[in-house]
């Protein structure tokens, strides 16, 4: 098993997923890189923290009443799923079809929606609009509850074209009413109550009430509609049947996916993958699994080019480094930390600052956010109680004579972290830190727990490096 | 569409509901766990909260008139009387408040006025150590009974505090728990215990020797999914909390089945007065369906309870007044629902 080949396998698992420990890394180059694409592409039983014991001992969590409660609940399972990618893409939907706390005063409605898209996120795209233009969450948010037969409200219908399919320039102004008059009647079950506690923050008298979807007959313009270039008495999902057999659809969503999960500037090199990607789309049907099969097998996504190329988005960050650090694998007390800490680095689970979703890229870093994502992971990793971070130093005692050089920890951190290369500067400074610390014994009998922090402190501190915040 | 659970027939009657929710201190419940009574009448309520916001945790005061008489919390924290996150309660006949603490591992005892009495316990399976302990009760004679859900045992302590025994590991057998959660006696002393992760309810006698098992998994008569709580009445009939079915079940002193109820709540002396000064939605209330038809996908009882106010959401325990009326505890919903054995 070569290096190369592991730096390729932890590079897919940081892009498909949060991360993996070297052990896991392992297992899945004997698997084989392809076979570990389908795995991922086909997951199986996810094994996450059981619903049960969650709501048992987290009251907010079975009740799903607060914000940020309902985010680390949602962390809880990206923390221990097995099926990694299903998470990431719910997240990745999470950030283009975003949807916010703020207007919604109702978490559940949140958690509901990463549900459906949980379960439509490989498949495809037309059944995710369809259901998407279902969501209480997003009808709510987008006001499509306004949207009347006789009194449209276009807000749905524009940002279904702009922000969740299209992109500006593909279609007219025409287009986006005629759009909106198809959505009309597309409403929540007794709309007229549950937006007006909405409005008013209500809890009473028994707490929220869950939203689900309902369709108003009486309330639908069941009128002949014209819609890019198509005339007929349309309604929501014939639109959305015309919607996705567009290039520029195809177009959008395979860019949309090449960044989140390739590189965050799109050069030329990219471009060719993305081509190749919207010859899936329509192969497939418009399934979004065989879009990511090509983008996962391209030459470029294994390319150096598309290595650490990506700068780790805040909710990435902290539940890659939990993974990691082996914590919160059981209801823990204050958990809603988790999602308080991304939220601070600027990613607030369910709280994206606008419908169009977060900035991603270089600017998630700013001073306040890298001081949080090096505070919180340090933490985490620099703990050797922790069961990962011991895990860590375990293997490390393991692959030498027990008595590890600073160079030699070094060396082993910053590959079992990673692996990272890093750079002159990074690891001469790193260097310098280790030969302060000096040698680290783990040999059995003589290892105390100084040897053990001494190991976390290094791994704490390349959590700190540029290498380790970028994916 | 999801269609609702039916409420079967039985001799259960609704008498009414009690609690609005709240977010601050006063009139209201937050996250209620548990209530019991005083021989003076009055009704405490333990409010849980959650771990953000364990300002709020406090045990409430109110009588059947629904007048709130008052409130009392020693505040957060690992001193005396304090707490961090209180699972269940109830008062011995000598009229002491018995309360569990999982997050602390110990038990506090205080007398109905709030007052601090006594604690006991520390994190450990020793004798005398607790780990999560849930359901709490006290014999006639002043024995203290503990369910342990991290020691998967039941342990029994003097009025004092001092450990007399225990019962019980890890496992599916007769006697074994997994993760236990409420607990009761009846009038002979006999043990009940919800055995929540096993969907059973098992009864022992008084010093643990096992008599009985009821219920296995699953959602029809009979059949339970993660039972929280469980009551018996002077008849010997049995009441269960059916926790993640989100129900309440009635068997016979056989634990044979006899009925299943769904909840039907209506508006509390609270809740009306809310509704009372907020016209705009009681308004758009009045022309709501709060039991709707539901997509298919929401087909859990958890999703239609959380979608369908009147019926149970998180019925975490339930307890008995000296009259044998039934307090259903509904933590996600911060009320109590009151039913009574019709006895022909």
């Amino acid at each position: 098993m070569s290096n190369a080949d592991i730096a390729l396998m932890a590079h897919l698992m940081r892009r498909a997923g949060f991360g993996a420990s070297r052990d896991e890394l392992e297992q899945l180059v004997d698997h084989g890189y392809e076979n570990v694409v389908e795995d991922l592409l086909i997951p199986g039983n996810a094994n996450v923290m059981p619903d049960d014991v969650i709501r048992r001992y987290h009251s907010e969590m079975a009740e799903m009443r607060e914000l940020n409660s309902a985010g680390a609940y949602w962390m809880y399972r990206m923390v221990t799923t097995e099926n990694q990618l299903e998470e990431k893409l719910a997240l990745f939907w999470h950030g283009l079809f975003a949807t916010g706390y703020s207007k919604l005063n109702q978490a559940s409605a949140l958690v509901n929606q990463i549900n459906t898209f949980r379960r439509h996120s490989l498949g495809s795209f037309r059944t995710m609009l369809v259901e998407l233009s279902k969501d209480p969450a997003m009808i709510i948010w987008l006001d499509n509850h306004d949207n009347h037969r006789d009194n449209i409200n276009e807000n749905y219908g524009r940002e279904l074209l702009e922000l969740f399919s299209m992109g500006v320039g593909n279609y007219t102004e025409d287009d986006i009413k005629e759009c909106a008059r198809a959505f009309t009647g597309w409403t929540l079950g007794n709309a007229e109550y549950m937006s007006t506690r909405a409005s008013r923050d209500s809890i009473w008298p028994y707490s929220r009430i869950n939203w689900h979807f309902n369709y108003r007959d009486y309330d639908h313009d069941d009128g002949e509609k014209t819609f890019l270039g198509h005339t007929g008495n349309f309604n929501g999902d014939d639109i959305i049947d015309i919607i996705v057999q567009q290039e520029a659809t195809a177009r959008f969503i395979s860019t949309r996916l090449l960044q989140y999960f390739a590189a965050d500037e799109v050069g030329d090199a990219a471009e060719a993958v993305i081509n190749d990607m919207m010859a899936s789309y329509f192969e497939s049907k418009y399934e979004i699994r065989s879009v990511l099969r090509t983008l996962f097998n391209s030459d470029y996504f294994k390319s150096d080019d598309a290595r650490f190329a990506r700068v780790k988005g805040p909710v990435e960050l902290v539940v890659g480094a939990v993974r990691m650090a082996g914590t919160y694998q059981e209801p823990t007390f204050g958990a809603d930390q988790l999602a308080r800490q991304s939220m601070y680095m600027g990613q607030g689970i369910f709280q994206p600052p606008s419908v169009e979703g977060w900035h991603e890229g270089a600017e998630w870093i700013d001073s306040g956010a890298l001081v949080e994502r090096v505070n919180f992971v340090g933490q985490e990793l620099g703990d050797p109680d922790n069961p990962g971070v011991k895990a860590i130093i375990d293997r490390m005692a393991r692959q030498s004579d027990g008595v590890l050089s600073p160079e030699e920890q070094v060396a082993g951190c910053a590959d079992l972290i990673g692996p990272l290369e890093l750079s002159e500067l990074t690891a001469t400074s790193i260097q310098e830190f280790a030969s302060e610390q000096g040698p680290a014994d783990l040999r059995e009998g003589s290892r105390t727990e100084a040897d053990d922090q001494r190991i976390a402190n290094l791994l704490r501190l390349l959590t700190a490096t540029r290498e380790y915040q970028l994916a | 569409m999801t269609t609702a659970t039916a409420v079967s027939a039985g001799p259960m009657e609704y008498l009414k509901t009690i609690g609005v929710t709240t977010n601050q201190s006063g009139r209201g419940f937050i996250n209620p766990y548990d209530c019991a009574f005083t021989k003076d009448g009055r009704i405490m309520v333990l409010n849980h909260a959650d771990a953000a916001r364990t300002a709020l945790i406090r045990i409430g005061v109110l009588n059947w008139d629904e007048e709130y008489l008052g409130e009392f919390s020693k505040g957060t924290g690992r001193g005396e009387g304090q707490w961090m996150l209180p699972i269940s309660m109830t008062i011995s006949a000598d009229q002491r408040i018995h309360l569990t603490d999982e997050h602390l591992h110990r038990v506090t005892v205080f007398d109905t006025d709030g007052d601090f009495i006594r604690m006991w316990g520390e994190k450990g399976d020793g004798a005398g150590q607790l780990n999560g302990p849930a359901g709490v009760a006290v014999a006639a004679d002043g024995t203290v009974y503990v369910a342990e859900q991290y020691n998967h045992r039941v342990q029994r302590f003097t009025s004092e505090g001092e450990p007399i025994s225990h019962w019980g590991e890890q496992g599916e057998g007769p006697g074994q728990f997994n993760m236990p959660w409420g607990l009761t006696l009846d009038t002979a002393g006999n043990v009940y215990v919800a055995d929540w992760r096993n969907d059973r309810v098992q009864k022992f006698t008084k010093d643990g020797q096992h008599l009985a098992t009821y219920g296995s998994s699953g959602t029809g008569e009979g059949e339970f999914s993660r039972p929280s709580a469980v009551a018996v009445d002077s008849e010997g009939y049995i009441y269960v909390a059916d926790w993640g079915n989100e129900r309440v079940l009635l068997l016979d002193s056989d634990g044979k089945f006899v009925q299943s109820l769904r909840g039907q709540a209506t508006l509390s002396k609270w809740a009306q007065d809310f509704m009372s000064v907020n016209p705009d939605e009681y308004n758009t209330r009045q022309i709501a369906n709060l039991v709707p038809d539901l997509p298919d996908h929401l087909d859990t009882p958890y999703l239609i309870s959380a979608q369908t106010e009147p019926y149970f959401w998180g019925p975490v325990s339930l307890r008995l007044d000296p009259e044998e009326k039934l307090f259903v505890v509904e933590a996600n919903r911060h009320r109590i629902q009151v039913y009574q054995r019709r006895k022909d």
